[in-house]
């Protein structure tokens, strides 16, 4: 593994990139773009792979750096739909918790609801198991960032898809959020 | 349930994830076996990871859209020729290399590199194209034959030496080498005042120089073409498999040795 180059690798981890980019960014069409682009990007700067890293949160950081210059260019293009603009489900009010209890999500449309930086998170710890350190680097945030990020979208996805929340442990849980 | 209350969320779910150490583990540990509902919480960091996993596992099985793939297919391939073409590139840089210095007339110019990007290949318009009725006085055409005038100047003077031809143009043999062929070539240059300085090669067959190659400096070139032309030059006698350059005795017994200029 730590022997292979970047050209070697990268045709093999495209599901795992493409899945990666369909759960950033929401739409196959968006992440088939953002993947080649991304592709491309690697090979181009392929030298700057260190072998005995890791490959993929290589190529995920990457991606995601893509993607947000993606993002921030739809801002200032003009009056688009705020990407980040996802409702936090904790601390919204007894009722609508009420409600998003009664109707459950499913867990793939709960991790759709949640907010880009809480998504990105759990996307490469949970679904692409990095490590707290990996993704840190990945996002080019403090490892506490990533651990408080994470604990929140866990919280958030437990609550919408309605995953072993304790109710009694609810009002304390969302406390130490 | 006063207990869970010293664990923070994030702790549990480090512990959830495998990212604290050893001890740390067993405190929390010790801490579930007497306490149900920080059991349940790690539980909801362990099973909303194994959830989210589950729920995203058929965008892993999804097969990748074929134009994407071969897109990328595509880029390795590109980069992995790119890449082999450097390594073996020593094996063809070190001659060439080699060959260009061997050269006598290494020119070491100084005009600006945009001077020469006029530098023309084969379509010589006007002054040294010819006409219709074949080669003027004086006048080159490319894959043409030459002139008495030229003919008898790449047929005598020897490399490093400059005549002037009866029309008043300066004509300066550089260096004679054989080609692929065996044939006698002459690397030469050719002015006159106020036109463009050209260097050109010609080979002899049967008694007749054809031009080969020539490139035009346009611009007061002072009587010396700019470097890059002699670059493509280099790349051309690359490309024919110049032998070389002859040595001035070689070059005297060459010159005398071939058949009359017609």
């Amino acid at each position: 593994m730590t022997e292979r180059g970047v050209e070697d690798q990268l045709v093999d981890f495209l599901p795992n990139l493409r899945r990666f980019a369909i759960s950033l960014c929401r739409s196959r069409e968006v992440a088939d773009d953002l993947v080649q682009t991304a592709c491309e990007r690697a090979l181009a700067n392929a030298q700057s792979f260190q072998p005995g890293t890791r490959f993929d949160a290589w190529m995920f950081r990457i991606l995601r750096n893509l993607w947000i210059d993606e993002v921030r260019k739809r801002k200032t293009a003009g009056p688009q739909e705020d990407i980040d603009a996802q409702p936090d489900l904790v601390g919204v009010s007894g009722e609508r918790e009420a409600e998003a209890r009664l109707t459950l999500k499913s867990v793939a449309e709960a991790i759709d609801g949640l907010s880009e930086d809480q998504r990105e998170v759990l996307l490469l710890v949970c679904v692409e198991e990095l490590s707290y350190k990996e993704a840190a680097e990945v996002i080019g945030a403090p490892i506490g960032t990533v651990m408080s990020r994470l604990a929140r979208a866990r919280r958030n996805l437990a609550e919408a898809a309605g995953i072993s929340a304790p109710p009694e442990r609810s009002a304390v849980v969302k406390g130490a959020g | 349930m006063m207990t869970d209350r010293t664990f923070p969320d994030e702790m549990l779910m480090r512990f959830a994830d495998g990212e604290l150490d050893a001890d740390e583990m067993a405190v929390i540990e010790k801490a579930m076996e007497a306490d149900d509902d920080l059991v349940a919480r790690v539980a909801m960091f362990i099973e909303t990871k194994a959830e989210a996993q589950a729920a995203l596992r058929p965008l892993l099985e999804e097969p990748v859209p074929e134009a994407l793939k071969a897109a990328v297919e595509g880029m390795v391939a590109a980069k992995r020729a790119e890449a082999a073409k450097v390594e073996t590139a020593p094996a063809t840089v070190v001659p060439f290399e080699a060959r260009k210095q061997a050269r006598p007339a290494v020119r070491r110019w100084t005009l600006p590199l945009a001077a020469s990007i006029a530098a023309v290949v084969g379509g010589l318009a006007g002054y040294w194209a010819a006409g219709e009725g074949g080669p003027q006085p004086g006048r080159l055409s490319v894959a043409g034959v030459v002139d008495s005038t030229i003919g008898g100047a790449l047929g005598s003077v020897a490399a490093g030496e400059e005549v002037t031809l009866a029309a008043g143009d300066r004509f300066r043999a550089i260096a004679t080498f054989r080609d692929d062929a065996d044939n006698v070539c002459r690397e030469f240059e050719l002015d006159s005042a106020g036109r463009s300085t050209v260097i050109a090669v010609a080979c002899n067959a049967a008694g007749e120089w054809r031009i080969s190659f020539a490139v035009s400096a346009p611009g007061d070139a002072g009587g010396y073409a700019p470097a890059s032309s002699t670059e493509a030059l280099d790349a051309y006698l690359s490309a024919i498999e110049a032998g070389e350059p002859l040595s001035a005795e070689e070059e005297a017994a060459a010159l005398a040795g071939l058949p009359k200029t017609r």
